[in-house]
């Protein structure tokens, strides 16, 4: 059995040679794929895996709001709801929104909400809609990733796309891209939220205990992993809308 | 594509210097950032973006085709496919001596109408006026509706109008094109009617395309 | 529900007019349904999984397998639920927020068509009588709506089921204990298909896409079992039917059935 500051575990977190428990090295993320506008109805969409992560996120406007006194005259407004499907989890899920859903849709809507422009929308609404069909550890961060290309697809205006990954700590070293096991059992989860134009990050939580160069290295490490999530990012928005032609 | 166009997503910084930032395009310091998915294009000392996505924004003078979905004692509620719902005032259709409790609004136009309106006038601080009274406008008895993206209409219509005529000739049809990408096209002759309508979703899935119009060309001149 | 559902007049009377000369807007026959496609295993984690594609419809079902305490009445038998999220993303028209009748009727009418057509041997589900015994829950997210919930959700749902696997348990002191990595076969006894028609005017036609939902008069949703007999019923809609129209719905529902059930089928076969 493997002490390591979080949960007891006979998990190796860490080998000898560098290996996390799913084979990846200590600077690496799990597999993404996105996919844009794979929904009919909504005016824009994107399917994101990320690792073992399967979410759907669908955006509705800018339309108008309901109940009436959430509009704003001055500009449109964002909303956002992240859900898990009973199926998502190892023990099923009750559908109805739990605390923790509530607090996740809040926080992923404040990391979009600097990056999107609705002042030329007032009195309407952008709903956010985010899906997650299974869970392994950093749904937020890949749910943040699948609304941005989602708001994109829909053409919702932006001053940047917003890209996400998280960083943390198993077995006393920082590492990239926590997945369940390692959130489980590891010694600290740090989710992040990036603007990778303006180089804003716009979320962050921290779960577990670090020392103040931990830390610094951990927003470091996670930069580096949103900007490799960025990347992909670009890659589903040039497949749907740029590879076609003939240029 | 020459070498002032070019792909862009949101955030990407199309170019720096002293340019006008236009459409779909912000100012961050002398970086010219695009807003939204489309081509960029810089002309005239002004940067811009072409979207390839977006809803449709109501523009003054705008001909969109709407369905009617309620009404209150004073207008109709139009949904025009828009972020906002257009407002047709009853004056507009029973005049300046209008009075809501000598005029029923049912009479004229009921919950599921389909109309082609103007857009009046439209300042993001109340919903879009809209106006039936004008040659060609009003409600739309007969016909079919094709929805296509409000960003492709202009690739319907082309330059001066020339890929809309070139259908309307090929197959008789008569097309109704409403900015906000709602399309009414009827014929007499359903092999027309269909004709015309693969022509429109065919410009809908190829717009990108340099040779669009001899594709669509192609496709009328063919006898199936 | 907002504007998104009041339809357009032309489009009312144009299927109606086609309606009347024995055709419908998108080309099918009366008793067509649109295309069906299942993809079976798409959350690998959960016990059992599917997608139905009904035209443009698609619902995700998931299988998830818990101990449950048994219900006081049958201590012999396990426990199969059904449920149904129409979920936000699937129609500008939902709500979020708790289920309203509408949902709370889709989810019933799916369970019971399910779990009457007897399609998983309950007896078979039992650890401990009387304390323990297996919970099947099958939970439906529409992803996308094109009208005709009922089927697309009973498609998945089955399909998930068909496609599932239980977890074994070890009995030591009369409690349960999961047998990590180890599983059983789910018991199935039959494949019950739910097919629903529309009436508009004198028309009985089948799968309703969401422009006939919008103007038909009434609906029925009949579940048939592998032996073509009727397990399950339900008729909604503003308005009835006849006697005759309910006979010929009934036949429909088996002829209809049958072949939806060949392609669940083999969409689960070698799993």
């Amino acid at each position: 059995m493997i002490k390591l500051g979080g949960r007891d575990t006979d998990v190796v977190l860490l080998d000898e040679n560098g290996k996390r428990s799913d084979g990846r090295t200590v600077n690496e993320t799990r597999k993404v794929t996105i996919k844009a506008g794979v929904l009919k109805n909504a005016n824009g969409s994107a399917y994101i895996e990320f690792g073992e992560n399967k979410i759907l996120a669908g955006i509705y406007g800018p339309r108008d709001v309901h109940p009436k006194h959430l509009s704003n005259p001055d500009t449109g407004i964002l909303r956002c709801r992240y859900h898990m499907s009973p199926f998502s989890v190892g023990d099923r899920k009750n559908p109805a929104p739990s605390r923790r859903e509530i607090e996740i849709s809040k926080v992923i809507k404040e990391a979009l909400e600097p990056a999107v422009i609705l002042d030329q929308f007032p009195r309407t609404v952008v709903d956010i809609f985010l899906e997650i069909l299974q869970a392994d550890g950093g749904t937020r961060c890949a749910a943040l990733a699948a609304a941005s290309v989602a708001l994109a697809d829909a053409g919702i205006p932006m001053r940047d796309m917003v890209s996400a990954c998280a960083a943390g700590k198993v077995a006393d070293t920082v590492i990239l891209d926590v997945n369940n096991e390692e959130d489980q059992a590891g010694q600290a989860d740090m989710p992040m939220g990036y603007m990778p134009n303006l180089k804003k990050i716009t979320l962050l939580q921290l779960d577990g205990v670090l020392t103040p160069e931990e830390y610094k290295k951990c927003v470091e490490v996670g930069i580096d992993g949103c900007n490799q999530v960025y990347e992909i990012q670009k890659k589903a928005l040039e497949e749907k809308y740029f590879s076609k032609g003939d240029q | 594509m020459s070498k002032d166009k070019r792909y862009v997503i949101p955030g990407d910084i199309i170019t720096t210097g002293p340019y006008r930032p236009e459409q779909n395009v912000i100012l961050d310091g002398n970086k010219m950032i695009a807003t939204c998915i489309g081509l960029s294009d810089i002309t005239d000392g002004a940067v811009r973006v072409i979207p390839l996505t977006g809803r449709y924004i109501p523009k003054g003078d705008d001909l969109v085709v709407g369905k009617v979905i309620s009404h209150s004692a004073m207008s109709w509620e139009v949904d025009i496919n828009s972020c906002y719902l257009g407002i047709l005032p009853a004056s507009d259709v029973f005049g300046r001596d209008f009075s809501s409790h000598a005029n029923d609004l049912t009479e004229k136009l009921s919950n599921g109408d389909l109309i082609a309106a103007r857009i009046v006038n439209f300042d993001r601080t109340r919903d879009p006026l809209i106006t039936i009274s004008g040659r060609e406008l009003g409600k739309i008895d007969s016909g079919e509706l094709i929805k296509i993206s409000t960003t492709k209409v202009p690739r319907l219509i082309g330059k001066r109008g020339s890929m809309i005529q070139m259908i309307e000739e090929a197959t008789n049809a008569n097309i109704t094109i409403g900015q906000n990408g709602i399309i009414i096209a009827s014929c007499e002759n359903p092999d027309g009617l269909s004709k015309a309508i693969r022509a429109i979703n065919m410009i809908e899935e190829d717009s990108h395309r340099i040779n669009l119009t001899d594709m669509v060309k192609k496709m009328l001149e063919s006898s199936d | 529900m907002g504007h998104n559902s009041v339809i357009d007049q032309l489009k009312k009377n144009q299927i109606i007019d086609l309606l009347n000369e024995g055709n419908r807007l998108d080309g099918r026959k009366f008793d067509e349904p649109r295309s069906l496609t299942i993809d079976t295993n798409v959350i690998p984690k959960a016990e059992g999984s599917a997608r139905a594609r009904l035209g443009d419809t698609e619902v995700v079902a998931g299988v998830k397998v818990q101990v449950e305490k048994p219900f006081p009445d049958t201590g012999d038998k396990g426990m199969l639920i059904c449920t149904a999220e129409i979920l936000p993303i699937a129609h500008p028209s939902v709500e979020t927020g708790p289920p309203g009748p509408p949902v709370i009727e889709l989810a019933r009418v799916v369970d019971r068509g399910i779990r009457e057509s007897g399609m998983i041997d309950m007896k078979k589900l039992v650890l401990v009588e009387n304390k323990a015994v297996i919970g099947i829950f099958s939970d439906n997210s529409v992803t996308d709506h094109d009208g005709n919930l009922f089927d697309a959700c009973s498609y998945a749902s089955t399909a998930a089921i068909l496609s599932s696997k239980i977890p074994k348990y070890e009995i030591k002191d009369e409690v349960p204990v999961l047998v990590e990595g180890e599983f059983t076969e789910t018991p199935i006894t039959t494949i019950p298909i739910s097919v629903t028609m529309a009436r508009i005017g004198e028309h009985i036609i089948v799968d309703p896409n969401s422009d006939e939902w919008m103007i038909m008069d009434a609906r029925i949703t009949i579940t048939t079992n592998s032996d073509g007999n009727i397990v399950a019923l339900q008729k909604g809609g503003g308005d009835g039917f006849t006697y005759e129209q309910l006979v010929k719905c009934s036949e429909i529902s088996i002829s209809v059935g049958s072949k939806i059930r060949e392609i669940i089928k083999q969409s689960t076969q070698g799993n």
